[in-house]
């Protein structure tokens, strides 16, 4: 076995795009009717659905409440056939709670919150089919549930992922391309304005490489950014249609 | 972009089936390759030509299994799927794979790769049910269907398969496209190519054999991966490379260490592995992982000569000291090549096995075991040298797998025994190609070459202001040096010049011309022909530095101060010369002897005009002389050493039968070129090393072991001479002194060994190597590498570029292009370093084979000039090893034959075998017999007969045999050949350049008259008309010479094997 090549000399990757294409990107909103907002949304092969609840007033104890801004509270989890192999625990590992972790901070950078003092805003993020990039597969369809939940934002928030592989980055890993031992760059970016709101990275990297790899992904970011804008304005136009009857 | 989905079993990390599900995204837009494309396809690396009949696209079994016949460079238009492709790199090990990329990559070859699985409408997704090979089949012939519509039919399509049903399948649907199997695609489209069909034939048949066996085992199995790279991190393993001993290659092995891996104190020696078993299936050269044995089973190495091949003799008594013994768990890396093989007769071959088709054939390399070979054409093939290639070895055989795949010729004719010479070195020489030759500029009668006006006007104009000349041997056709020397005005300064030829410019880096170069790395000299490293326009015209012409020259220019000698400035750039006077070494010698010899380029002159015109040159010659023995005495003081390897050559006459076998006889001028040359590598190594710290290409000549010495001292101290080997510089004085006033011979044969305990001066790029490792030991030069021969070494031409880069980065702050980094660097020093070892190796096997073919059409008993004198310069157990001075030879005399029969020596000398023993010590070695005692020391004088023993597999060797203890005199002189006289000649003018005094020099002019005188007088003797067109022959064979003598240091290489 002579190893797998994740960009081939004629500058295909593994599975037949270029090194700057995205995988294919459908999105549903409002796909449940007893939530405030939902989503659905395929990056390639890895699925998410986001539901939002909210803002509502602060559940359980008072004490976590905000006096001048509301709560946002992430919870991720990860189906047990998302995998190729079933996971025996679907939500409460270290791994899920670092990632409910990742997308709070992510929507308290996104949300308005200070227009909701004293409550609390429920995101729920669950991977139904996992196939690399759960983050930005997860803050993108949470997106569209806020959108959809009517929730001010300052922008939507986009998130991609970019890897490096021979000296080019990759946008928008899949599984083997990030099991594949290389680097791997996950971002949050306000497109409109620029703002990063969350940036992620745990491999070694030479720091010459780390500009245009964050170029490469904000440029991904952006691409995004136009997808789901696509979505929402399609999304607007049914449900326009739909009332005007 | 459309996409798909793609469903993949796979192996999970614990060993489970998985099912995996992967994306896969189809275009329309993918680039075909072809230059006949219609649709304006985005071709912008290789191209296929469009002037092929056909392309051919191979099926995933063909690309597979059948990959070296596609590496036939006959074979072009090849359209290599991106299914083959894949399956290659899943289904094959990564060697296999990457011949399959440097195949693709190389542009010599005409074959691209097609991403036929991206292609919206040549991708179809696996049905349900249908097998792997099925599919991969039905891809691979949709996209010959889609690329033969692509290119809009210009173009037919054949698709080779080795799959039956598709050929019945495929094979009518389309009307362009042809579906054939790829021994009826050899047989139609290249009845010619023989070695095509030879080639596939062999594989099916390997192939078949494959599938049928199973027996038991006769290895242990090799241990996995993780196992071996745990054991080696935990030091429980031994990593190192096998090299196996060659005179018992059945027995003993010898693992070396990979220097950093061993953190093992203990172990500072190699290991030992002996048997078979304990090989376990390592071929030599293979990385392997060893373990070590207990300590009560560990061996000695066996120290008694062996006689010929085959027997084994491992008597207990004559084993060394015990030391480390392993077996090997399993291998890392195997590093097999093409092998040449011999076939056995028919007789053998029929009694072999009850499976006739299976055959062992025995390699020429006595390394390599015998290997197992199916084909039907063991008749036709009987005493044909062939080459073959490994397959595999299982565990269940006792030799490996292999399969044929080209016949070079009959065993034992010349033409055979280079191209073996040459495959065996893994030298690859083809002809240059067309497409190389028309990047060389034209140069013929009715369209000269120019130079570039504005080349002309960059560069420095040295042509009216500089006397320049070449010094070379006679005949030299590529003079990649030439030199000048002058006093500046003033008479303060003298000006010495070093101008190399400016290969540079006309070999562009990348360019095809450059990747040959690259590849072949050096010229090759072999004893009677040679394999240039660029082509003929080149190497012989264009760059060569010829009289009379104008030429580009790279020039180092000193400004010395002409009382001291000291060099005051240095100057580095690329220049215009014209060489005044091409010089060979005999003619610039007796110039210098005073003698009153004819320059031809000065014979058109007359009178005054000639006399001043020989003025200068005698006086630039005397300068440079002078300057060239300050140089030598500098290195001298920094402790150079000057050693002696034995150079004999072939004097060959027209039919290329051997003459004569004649030592080389070296002058004082060699030397003074040989060490301006030195001084300019040296100056321009101290420029590129200050520019590029990290990435310039030195060479360094790494101190030798201490223990090598140890066969030199004891070998002295037989004498009464005591060698002092702690630094080269003592090294070299205690050499001086060990001089025996009877025997010349001592000290020629204490140098001989001191050589071969030297290690191989090798390339290295500075960012590998810390910096007190740059030291040249040989030279005695902090830096030094090779600057002077950019015509046959493609080590030149890197240092060439990195000083122009380094020109460039003083005169603009940065160099143009991005140098190559250490790491390229480094790779390049190492194929580099391995290519020069091969080209001295093949060089010395073709030496030792013309000795063979000198010696085999004499009958030993009667001719006369098979009996020499012979010194002894080692003792072993059964015998002792012998120098024969007048041929240069070395080998072993046995004083025991294989009944146990020693030799004994009458009153007058004469020699018999009788039964009797044998009893070594350090420095002598004496037979007992019935009649008497007799004692042989180290540096005795015997006479020997030599005769030639012929081998059908290997290379005829020569063999020695005592007949006297008595030295070897001359009984008839005109049948002695000048050999003899001429070696002690040698001797003494060796002796004289190393004194160098004033006195000396006038005896030497003296002398030499007389030599030449003698030698003249022999070849009148000689009863062969041979003289004239011994001229002719050596045209090609003094390159030769060039290349030893330049190298002064490169003799210190003639490794010890």
């Amino acid at each position: 076995m002579a190893g797998l090549e994740l960009l081939s000399d004629q500058g295909y990757r593994l599975d037949g795009r270029k090194a700057s294409e995205l995988r294919k990107v459908q999105a549903r909103m409002s796909v449940f009717a007893q939530a405030d907002g939902s989503a659905y949304l395929e990056q390639g092969n890895t699925k998410a659905l986001a539901v939002v609840y909210g803002p509502h007033e602060v559940r359980g104890s008072r004490s976590k409440s905000l006096h001048d801004r509301a709560v946002i509270n992430c919870q991720y989890s990860m189906a047990t056939f998302s995998t190729a192999e079933r996971k025996r625990r679907p939500h409460g590992d270290r791994k899920s709670s670092e990632m409910s972790l990742h997308l709070k901070q992510t929507f308290e950078a996104a949300v308005l919150t200070e227009l909701y003092p004293r409550s609390q805003i429920d995101i729920y993020v669950k991977i139904l089919q996992a196939d690399g990039g759960n983050y930005s597969a997860c803050v993108n369809a949470a997106t569209l549930a806020l959108v959809d939940a009517g929730i001010p934002m300052r922008d939507y928030v986009c998130a991609c992922t970019a890897g490096f592989v021979e000296d080019t980055p990759l946008a928008d890993l899949c599984h083997a391309e990030e099991s594949g031992g290389g680097t791997s760059l996950a971002l949050a970016l306000l497109p409109r304005s620029g703002n990063i709101a969350l940036l992620q990275m745990d491999a070694r990297l030479h720091q010459d490489h780390l500009d245009t790899l964050i170029e490469a992904a904000m440029t991904a970011c952006k691409g995004l950014s136009e997808v789901l804008d696509g979505v929402v304005r399609q999304h607007l136009e049914e449900v326009s249609v739909l009332t005007r009857d | 972009m459309i996409k798909t989905e793609k469903v993949l079993h796979l192996n999970s990390s614990k060993g489970r089936k998985v099912r995996v599900v992967r994306e896969h995204y189809v275009r329309e837009q993918v680039p075909c390759g072809s230059a006949l494309c219609q649709a304006d396809c985005h071709n912008d690396s290789k191209v296929l030509s469009g002037d092929v009949t056909h392309y051919v696209v191979p099926d995933v079994g063909v690309v597979r299994d059948f990959l070296e016949i596609l590496e036939f460079r006959e074979l072009q238009g090849i359209v290599l799927t991106q299914t083959a492709y894949q399956t290659v790199q899943h289904t094959r090990g990564r060697r296999h794979y990457n011949r399959l990329r440097a195949l693709l990559k190389d542009p010599r070859h005409d074959c691209v790769l097609f991403a036929n699985e991206f292609q919206r409408y040549c991708y179809c997704p696996r049905d349900k049910g249908e097998s792997q090979d099925k599919w991969h089949t039905r891809n691979v012939y949709n996209a010959a269907v889609w690329y033969y519509n692509h290119l809009a039919g210009l173009q037919p399509v054949v698709m080779i398969t080795e799959d039956s049903e598709a050929i019945s399948q495929f094979s009518a649907l389309n009307s362009g496209v042809y579906v054939i199997s790829t021994q009826e695609y050899l047989l139609s489209f290249w009845p010619d190519l023989q070695a095509a069909h030879d080639l596939y034939n062999s594989i099916a048949q390997t192939l078949q054999e494959r599938e049928s066996e199973v027996v038991e085992k006769v290895y242990t199995e090799h241990l996995p991966a993780e196992v071996l790279e745990a054991g080696i991190k935990s030091g429980r393993y031994i990593q190192g490379i096998l090299s196996v001993n060659k005179h018992r290659a059945q027995h003993e092995a010898f693992v070396r260490y990979e220097a950093s891996a061993s953190k093992n104190t203990e172990l500072n020696s190699d290991v030992l592995i002996n048997g078979a078993k304990h090989r376990n299936r390592a071929v030599h050269g293979d990385a392997v992982v060893v373990e070590l044995l207990p300590r009560n089973e560990w061996k000695g190495r066996t120290m008694a000569l062996t006689e010929g091949q085959g027997e084994e003799q491992t008597l207990e008594d004559t084993q060394s000291q015990p030391m480390p013994t392993g077996r090997v768990v399993g291998i890392l890396q195997r590093n097999w090549r093409d092998y040449v093989v011999t076939f056995p007769p028919l007789e053998e071959v029929q009694s072999q096995s009850r499976n006739s088709q299976k055959i062992l054939v025995i390699p020429w390399d006595y390394r390599i075991p015998k290997i197992r070979i199916s084909t039907q054409q063991a008749e036709a093939l009987q005493d044909q040298r062939v080459i073959v290639r490994l397959d595999s070895w299982e565990s269940t055989s006792v030799y490996p797998n292999g399969h044929c795949v080209r016949v070079l010729g009959k065993a034992g004719e010349l033409e055979t025994e280079i191209q073996t010479i040459l495959l065996e070195n893994c030298i690859h020489v083809p002809p240059f190609s067309d497409a190389q030759l028309r990047e060389m500029p034209i140069n013929t009668q009715e369209n000269p070459w120019q130079m570039d006006s504005s080349e002309v006007s960059s560069r420095r104009d040295l042509r009216d202001t500089h006397l320049v000349f070449s010094i070379d041997p006679k005949g030299c056709e590529d003079v990649d040096d030439t030199l000048s020397v002058r006093t500046l005005p003033g008479g303060k300064r003298l000006e010495l010049g070093v101008h190399i030829a400016d290969v540079t410019y006309f070999v562009r880096e990348g360019s095809l011309t450059d990747l040959e170069a690259r590849s072949r790395a050096t010229t090759y000299y072999l004893a009677d022909r040679r394999y240039d490293m660029l082509p003929a326009v080149l190497s012989a015209d264009l760059c060569s530095l010829l009289g009379g012409v104008d030429r580009y020259a790279m020039s180092v220019l000193w400004e010395l101060d002409a009382e001291t000698l000291d060099v005051c400035t240095v100057w580095y750039g690329r220049t215009l010369i014209r060489s005044s006077y091409q010089l060979h070494y005999e003619l610039a010698q007796s110039l210098l002897n005073g003698e009153e010899v004819e320059v031809p380029e000065l014979s058109q002159l007359k009178g005054p005009q000639r006399d001043q015109k020989m003025a200068e040159l005698l006086q630039a010659l005397e300068t440079l002389t002078r300057v060239a023995r300050h140089l030598r005495a500098q290195r001298d003081k920094g402790g150079a050493l000057e050693l002696e390897g034995v150079e004999v050559r072939a004097q060959l006459d027209e039919e290329k039968n051997i003459t004569a076998l004649v030592p080389k006889q070296p002058l004082e001028v060699h030397e003074t070129v040989a060490e301006c040359m030195i001084h300019a590598n040296h100056w321009v190594a101290r420029k590129i090393q200050e520019s590029f710290p990290h990435q310039a290409l030195l060479r360094h000549h790494p101190p030798p072991k201490q223990e090598f010495f140890n066969s030199l001292i004891d070998c002295a101290k037989a004498r009464g001479f005591s060698i002092n080997t702690r630094s080269n510089r003592a090294l070299a004085d205690s050499l001086e002194q060990a001089v025996d006033p009877q025997d010349p011979l001592v000290n020629k044969l204490l140098r001989m060994m001191a050589t071969q305990a030297m290690s191989n001066a090798l390339y290295f790029s500075t960012g590998a190597c810390p910096e007190e490792q740059y030291y040249h030991y040989g030279l005695a030069l902090d830096r030094y590498t090779h600057f002077t021969s950019p015509i046959r070494r493609y080590a030149d031409v890197l240092v060439h570029r990195l000083l122009m880069a380094a020109i460039q980065l003083e005169k603009e702050g940065s160099p143009s292009k991005p140098l190559a980094s250490n790491k390229e660097l480094e790779e390049l020093a190492h194929h580099i370093n391995n290519k020069n070892r091969a080209a001295q190796h093949a060089q010395k096997q073709s030496t030792e084979l013309f000795q063979c073919l000198y010696f085999r059409d004499k009958d030993s008993n009667i001719d006369e000039r098979c009996v020499a004198d012979a010194v002894i310069y080692a003792v072993r157990t059964n015998g002792f090893l012998a120098f024969v001075p007048q041929y240069g030879l070395r080998g072993a005399v046995y004083l025991k034959d294989r009944e146990g029969q020693v030799v004994s020596v009458d009153g007058d000398g004469k020699c018999e075998w009788k039964a009797g023993t044998l009893q070594r010590y350090p420095d002598r070695i004496s037979t007992c017999t019935s009649t008497g005692t007799h004692t042989f020391y180290l540096f005795d004088h015997v006479t020997v007969r030599i005769s030639v023993q012929p081998s059908r597999c290997h290379t005829d060797t020569l063999c020695l045999e005592l007949i006297s203890n008595k030295p070897h005199c001359a009984v008839q002189p005109e049948s002695q050949p000048a050999g003899r006289g001429r070696s002690e000649l040698v001797q003494e003018v060796v002796r004289w350049a190393e004194e160098a005094s004033l006195q000396a020099e006038e005896e030497r002019g003296k002398k030499s008259k007389l030599s030449r005188e003698e030698r003249q007088f022999r070849q009148s003797k000689t009863p062969n008309l041979y003289v004239l067109l011994q001229e002719i022959s050596e045209l090609a064979l003094l390159d030769l010479s060039v290349c030893q003598i330049r190298n002064t240091e490169e003799q210190t290489c003639t490794a010890s094997s």
